[in-house]
């Protein structure tokens, strides 16, 4: 999904103990303010890179939403003295990949090639990067084509509760809008939109650049210096992050309309930390006794004790200026009421009080056991890598995240708990379910509910809460 | 079924260690009691995973009990005897693993993620569950109702599943492939205790399993862990092997779903060979020639060169029986779905009419090893592979063949499957109407496309 594009950040939990082989990491800032980190990983003979650019859908001007996302579609349609055509089929020919993902906060380009082809695919990703051509007719097809894919989105139920409950929980703060902006806007952007965004925002002063491969570093950092060296800074391309969003003061509900629906999807929260909030890691250790893996309370409730759904989860969608918690399930017609009000009684009775010192270790246990599988291929490494410079995390976040998870004690997790997930009396919660069928038993229980068409919700971000 | 997703994954071809990384070493031993046992020795990082495949699906369901293969999946982490109701999922992750479980129409796979110190306690769970299930009403009674939960999310409610589910009902008439893995809603409803009981007996034997083990774990070690707890589960009668004849095709069908949607979509499935077949691996190369990624045929054509598409896809099934070789196309807003069939015929006649050129075809056969060393890019892929290929094939080391029979694919041979296998007479187009919601226009509204029944 690629308006969660930065939350991929979530899964972010760092790595490390002693028995666990990290590469050693080198780091450097470039005299253009591009911060490259470089690790080697030998096990495979391949180069992966990500690289992430410092802005996105929160700096789309007002009226212009989505242009990130048209910058970063057609970013690859086209490069140097290569058309979209020929450029595809140079990285193809390869047996390469360069792809680019939108998101709130910053824009992510990955690339993988072979060892063997280090030279030629760092030559392409540096015409991609430095110097797009954002031909007018490709300029017209990314737009075309993320417009398609706006109307599209709204026949998924899940993606649409997603997008739905960013709206309605941030209103028009930035980390309320689609990322891919909404069909009024996007319809409108012309070349000269994007070719402002990019000249704007897409400079080395403003991006990071990791390399994870089969590599010697002092060599690949040479060669990274010969590509991006000459990339120019521009002293306004850093961004002014938002404001920290506010959190809603009471509980508020919205329908989403899914005509013919048999199930309800729900998602509720409020907003919470950011990611380089010291209180993230505990939270992610009480998160996982919630509605983290198989064991947590909300499944043994809602689904192995009751039967009420299939899957039931929470996370912390921590962002660069703050975030939200939010909580998501799904379950048929008849028991839509019943499922939220169980979720809500669930959540609320978690963050008022200690946690049970069993499920505590279980929760540990399983985040410092998963925690190598998170590092496992090259380009899970990169991502965890651009992830601790993006949001100024400490250089080893990596290596102390398991002695780190073992040191969180149930005062830690109760705290958190308390002070980072909403009480259920001040959340917004966001229904996406057949009207006709669920709105009475809601509006029975939770009060007179506002009922909206899916294509309504892109809306909720454009006004004024 | 997992959907597919349209990635276009890095290509590794042509590289001397890459074709060695699809040459994983194995070592294999059949117990006594005729469970076989595969173990892939990996110590880059200090964990194992576990993959038991019981070779049951839902090609050996019968009417009025599909879904019961599936059904049971969830039901195999209640308990057994010497591990009780809900400890199975509190052990695995209290000991930091992982752990789920996906069923398809040919098997069905339980897998474990865990720090290599906790192999013996999952082996331990494993073995106690394969020879002792709980299969008590309570389990089965609480499974159903979550199991109902996912049809609704997957097929009910999406409508790509429902278009899927449409396509295999009208494709087979015979094979058991017809009906979706998670079966029809009123047979989850009202399968009993009874045929849960009789279901474990028949297909979870030693003899009808493949434990494979990847990861930080000496291969002599695990044999004799394996041995231990599992040598003593006697052998059963071996279950009666599926006949899955379908006749003949001999004539299109054509389906049309009506369901409140956004955009139209057709989806055409033909007839295919099984994975066995000396033919998959042609239809293979045909698979990637039309929807490799962007300078694919599919991409080009009717995303790029026509705009009629937002997204393509196709897919050439491996199982062991024939299945379908299907294509997919969402259409643009104010688009048809009679646009995105005109546009998906010419290109299929496209193949047919002109040898595919020779760089065109290197890069398709590039794309497929590198999709396959993708998936050994973790020991969770690898383990799931060894056990893929021994369950389907038959043969663990099918895995290494697969290069060998994709670089021996000519030009000639493309023409060739691309003439017998894509031909009107041998298919199934399934075509979504969007339905508008009440007071709403449709984003798109497709004309009724002509000669439907």
């Amino acid at each position: 999904m690629k308006t969660l594009a930065l939350l991929l950040v979530l899964a972010g939990l760092a790595h490390g103990d002693d028995e666990l082989r990290l590469p050693r990491v080198t780091r450097a800032i470039f005299d253009n303010g591009l911060h490259v980190v470089v690790a080697e990983y030998h096990e495979l003979p391949l180069v992966e890179f990500q690289l992430i650019v410092g802005a996105g859908a929160a700096q789309d001007p007002p009226g212009k939403e989505g242009v990130s996302a048209v910058t970063a579609n057609a970013l690859r349609r086209g490069a140097g003295k290569l058309t979209a055509e020929e450029l595809a089929r140079a990285i193809e020919s390869l047996g390469g990949r360069i792809s680019t993902t939108p998101g709130t906060d910053g824009t992510i380009v990955t690339a993988e090639f072979l060892r063997d082809d280090f030279t030629a695919g760092l030559d392409l990703l540096r015409q991609v990067m430095l110097d797009p051509t954002f031909a007018r007719d490709e300029v017209r097809r990314a737009r075309e084509e993320q417009v398609a894919g706006i109307v599209a989105g709204l026949e998924d139920a899940s993606a649409l509760a997603e997008k739905c409950y960013g709206g309605f929980l941030y209103g028009s703060h930035p980390y309320g809008r689609p990322v891919e902006g909404r069909r009024a806007t996007v319809s409108d952007l012309g070349r000269s939109d994007v070719t402002a965004y990019y000249d704007r925002w897409y400079r080395p002063n403003n991006t990071i650049l990791v390399l994870v491969g089969d590599v010697s570093a002092p060599d690949a950092v040479a060669r990274l210096r010969d590509a991006f060296g000459g990339w120019r800074a521009r002293p306004d391309a850093i961004p002014l992050r938002p404001t920290p969003p506010e959190p809603v003061a009471a509980r508020r509900l919205l329908l989403v309309d899914k005509p013919d629906a048999t199930q309800a999807q729900i998602r509720f929260g409020n907003v919470a930390i950011k990611r380089s909030d010291p209180d993230y890691l505990p939270a992610q250790v009480a998160n996982t006794i919630l509605g983290g893996g198989f064991t947590s309370k909300l499944i043994e409730e809602l689904r192995v004790k009751r039967s009420l759904t299939y899957a039931a989860w929470s996370m912390f969608a921590a962002r660069f200026a703050g975030g939200d918690f939010r909580l998501g399930t799904f379950s048929k017609n008849p028991t839509t009421s019943e499922t939220l009000e169980l979720a809500l009684a669930v959540e609320g009775d978690f963050r008022n009080r200690p946690p049970d010192p069993k499920a505590l270790d279980k929760a540990k246990a399983y985040l410092r056991g998963q925690f190598p599988l998170r590092l496992e291929t090259p380009d899970a490494l990169a991502a965890r890598l651009a992830e601790i410079e993006f949001y100024g995390l400490p250089v080893d976040e990596l290596a102390t995240f398991r002695r780190r998870v073992a040191a969180v004690t149930p005062a830690d997790v109760e705290r958190v708990a308390r002070a980072h997930m909403p009480p259920p009396d001040r959340v917004a919660v966001v229904v996406v379910g057949q009207a006709s069928q669920v709105r009475a038993p809601l509006e029975a229980k939770f009060g007179p509910i506002e009922t909206i068409a899916p294509d309504a919700c892109e809306e909720l971000s454009a006004a004024r809460r | 079924m997992p959907r597919r997703l349209v990635t276009l994954l890095a290509a590794l071809a042509a590289f001397p260690r890459l074709a060695l990384a699809l040459e994983l070493p194995v070592a294999a031993r059949t117990l006594p009691n005729g469970l076989r046992v595969l173990v892939h020795e990996d110590h880059s990082a200090p964990v194992v995973s576990s993959y038991v495949f019981y070779h049951v699906g839902s090609r050996n369901e019968v009417r009025g009990a599909t879904g019961i293969s599936h059904l049971f999946e969830h039901m195999m982490f209640n308990g057994g005897k010497k591990f009780g109701r809900g400890v199975f999922d509190e052990l695995i992750e209290g000991n930091g693993g992982s752990t789920n479980g996906y069923t398809t129409r040919d098997y069905t796979a339980y897998l474990n993620n865990i720090p290599r110190e906790a192999l013996p306690i999952v082996l331990d769970l494993e073995s106690d569950r394969m020879a002792n299930l709980a299969i008590t009403k309570e389990n089965l009674e609480q499974e159903r109702g979550i199991v109902m939960e996912e049809r609704r999310l997957r097929i009910d409610d999406e409508v790509w599943g429902v278009m899927d589910e449409a396509l295999y009902l009208q494709a087979f008439v015979e094979s058991a492939y017809r009906w979706n893995v998670i079966g029809f809603m009123s047979d989850i409803q009202h399968i009993t205790l009874d045929q849960a009981r009789a279901y474990f007996q028949t297909y979870y034997a030693p003899n009808n399993a493949t434990l494979v083990l990847a990861g930080d774990v000496d291969p002599q070690d695990a044999f004799r862990l394996v041995e231990r707890d599992f040598g003593a589960i006697p052998r059963r009668r071996p279950p009666l092997p599926v006949d899955a004849t379908e006749p003949p095709q001999d004539g299109e069908r054509r389906v049309v779903v009506r369901k409140n949607a956004e955009l139209p979509a057709v989806m055409i499935g033909y007839h295919a060979p099984r994975a066995l077949d000396a033919d998959r691996a042609p239809l293979d190369v045909v698979e990637r020639l039309l929807s490799g990624g962007e300078s694919a045929r599919l991409h080009q054509d009717l995303v790029r060169r026509h705009e009629v598409a937002t997204a393509v896809d196709a897919n050439n099934s491996w199982g062991i029986d024939p299945d379908l070789f299907w294509i997919y196309a969402q259409a643009r807003p104010k688009r048809t779905a009679a646009a995105l069939e005109e546009r998906i015929d010419a290109v299929v006649e496209g193949l047919q009419a002109k040898r595919v050129p020779d760089d065109e075809l290197a890069k398709a056969k590039t794309q497929l090893r590198a999709e396959y060393v993708e998936g050994l890019k973790t020991v969770s892929g690898k383990a799931n592979k060894l056990g893929f290929f021994e369950t389907v094939f038959g043969d663990y080391r099918a895995l290494f063949g697969l290069e060998d029979a994709w670089r021996a694919v000519t030009a000639d041979d493309v023409q060739r499957v691309a003439r017998t296998y894509l031909v009107p007479t041998h298919r199934t187009v399934v075509v979504l109407e969007p339905v508008p919601a009440p007071g709403r226009p449709a984003a798109s509204r497709a004309p009724r496309p002509g000669g439907v029944s």
